[in-house]
């Protein structure tokens, strides 16, 4: 990261500390570790590093005035020997000289985000022939806590995930490339990459593998899902099982499931790819729960809680952990973490169940209950004093259009939506007071909107 | 080898144990030998399990119906978090493939290739 730092000065001689203006460059530019580098640009202006203290200073300019004083005769400054003189060409031998006594560089240390200083130490850029118009070159390198903005991230993880496909043969990529350019919330890869960023060993690109690799993983799950749930739709546009059939759905979702997990192992991080590998397993085992409670639908809470914290929340889990380990974050943020996540993710499935009863989602209204996929909202409705029996006696029958349309008529009218997204934001909430007891490195705004919007939304 | 050692992995697949999975298993013992004895048999049941995955799933022929479907993810997740926890990296690495040339084959309705073979060869991959 390449930068000009601009200044004035305002007498002939002048020790300009610009020791904040640097400080203030590495804040912006997130530089978590590593070394900015300063150059001066111009043959009479000499960098420093030594105690802003004004009687020093004071003996620093007697100093140089004795070594190279400026009434001094200077070859330098007799033009009539010179080619080429500018006409505004200044008498400057002295300066010329006194710039030789410093340097033209100064490279800092960064550690922590901080500049590397002693407690006296400050950074002066010398004007020996002023006032000017001064520049000096700077660059930073190392490695950058949030250096790239969310957009950047969004499009590394796009990117990484059109790579991916590009490789792939086409029979499973183009399925595959249907669903990913459809969209989606991409929550959890923006998880990992979020997380990513929380260690000391913050690298952006191979965060955006392991994030796309993460987005497969849900992918490939999701093709399945929509095999056994029989749906026709998915993100606007017909499923892989209803496009081009089952037998397809199903070997392109164990593509991907083995590409990604290839992927993530490929990263070399053995914690991350075990607690991806174990989330995966919850999410599988979950499904078998889920689809089996569809003999007692709408179930229970404690079931469907069941259920979601494998289905659900434990990718959401999996995600922030294995990102903040990937940056090598400590056990106790990781932990942290890994409990928002959860957290995040129950919530999240909470609130997506309530979409289903929302006519401005953009999904037909009851999608969810024609497919008899567990609901909480369905679930409080059932037990409900007012609405309960009838909720009980239509989803005991076949689901016609009329018997939907009814149920979804009394699960809006009964207090189970505002129950629900109450519970979903005490989650949030919860979620957001694990991330108050660990240092994020400013980190945790960004992760508290993030999980306020997830569930506050209605598509 | 002690089947006890892996009851824990055998959650939920009782039944597929006692239907073959069992058999499968003994099928790649001899294939993990130069494995330290304790991952042997973790090791060979990740492969069975991988092996029995697929097949439950009808990959290359006729479709699974939805419930046996879940049945052989669950062996896929459990084989491949066995293979995460236990087994070097050049190896998870060759088990992946195994399925995707075996996945990509059956989307592409073309024969698969011979996975029990593929997954013994993964065993035995280095970097």
């Amino acid at each position: 990261m390449s930068h000009r730092l601009e200044f004035a000065t305002a007498h002939a001689t002048e020790f300009v500390d610009i020791t904040d203006r640097v400080r203030e460059e590495v804040r912006r530019a997130g530089l978590r570790n590593g070394r900015v580098h300063l150059q001066s640009l111009h043959t009479t202006l000499g960098l420093a590093v030594n105690e802003n203290e004004p009687l020093l200073l004071r003996d620093f300019e007697g100093l140089l005035d004795r070594i190279a004083p400026a009434g001094a005769a200077y070859e330098h400054d007799d033009f009539a020997r010179r080619f080429d003189v500018p006409i505004d060409e200044p008498a400057n031998g002295h300066a010329h000289c006194r710039q030789l006594l410093l340097s033209a560089f100064a490279t800092l240390m960064v550690e922590d985000g901080e500049l590397v200083l002693g407690r006296w130490q400050s950074l002066f850029a010398v004007e020996l022939d002023g006032p000017r118009h001064r520049q000096l070159a700077l660059q930073l390198d190392g490695e950058f806590a949030r250096g790239i903005e969310k957009e950047s991230l969004q499009a590394l993880v796009e990117l990484e995930l059109a790579r991916q496909l590009m490789v792939d043969p086409e029979p499973v990529a183009s399925p595959m490339r249907r669903l990913v350019e459809a969209g989606g919330k991409r929550l959890r890869p923006r998880l990992v990459q979020l997380t990513a960023g929380i260690g000391p060993h913050n690298d952006a690109l191979r965060a955006a593998e392991l994030a796309a690799a993460v987005e497969l993983l849900h992918n490939a799950t999701l093709i399945h899902d929509d095999y056994v749930d029989e749906s026709t739709h998915r993100r606007g546009r017909p499923t892989v099982a209803a496009a081009e059939g089952p037998e397809r759905a199903i070997a392109v979702g164990d593509y991907y499931f083995a590409k990604a997990t290839r992927l993530i192992a490929q990263i070399g991080n053995p914690g991350v790819t075990s607690a991806l590998a174990e989330a995966l397993e919850a999410v599988c085992a979950s499904q078998i729960d889920d689809v089996a409670m569809r003999g007692s639908y709408p179930g229970d809470r404690d079931s469907y809680m069941q259920v979601i914290r494998g289905k659900t929340a434990s990718l959401f889990a999996a995600a922030c952990e294995s990102g903040a380990l990937l940056s090598g974050a400590t056990p106790q943020v990781v932990e942290a973490l890994r409990r928002f996540g959860e957290l995040l993710g129950t919530a999240f499935q909470m609130a997506d169940d309530m979409v289903d009863f929302s006519p401005s989602s953009g999904k037909p209204v009851g999608l969810d209950i024609r497919q008899r996929v567990l609901s909480l909202p369905l679930i409080y409705a059932a037990e409900d004093r007012v609405v309960g029996p009838e909720v009980r006696r239509l989803l005991a029958g076949s689901l016609g259009d009329a018997e939907v349309g009814r149920v979804a008529e009394l699960v809006i009218s009964s207090e189970a939506l505002p129950r629900v997204r109450q519970e979903a934001q005490g989650l949030v909430d919860a979620a957001v007071r694990e991330l108050e007891a660990v240092e994020l490195d400013g980190l945790q705004p960004v992760l508290v909107g993030l999980a306020r919007s997830a569930v506050d939304r209605n598509s | 080898m002690s089947v006890h050692l892996l009851d824990r992995e055998l959650d939920r697949l009782e039944g597929l144990w006692s239907d073959g999975l069992s058999e499968t298993y003994r099928s790649y013992l001899d294939a993990v030998d130069h494995f330290d004895p304790e991952l042997r048999a973790k090791l060979a049941l990740a492969a069975a399990l991988i092996e029995s995955g697929i097949r439950l799933q009808g990959v290359g022929g006729r479709a699974a119906p939805p419930t046996t479907l879940l049945m052989g993810d669950l062996c896929l997740a459990r084989g491949s978090r066995l293979l995460a926890d236990n087994a070097p990296l050049p190896v998870q690495v060759a088990f992946a493939r195994a399925i995707e040339a075996t996945s990509a084959a059956a989307a592409a309705e073309q024969a698969p290739p011979a996975l029990r073979q593929l997954l013994r060869k993964s065993l035995t991959a280095t970097l």
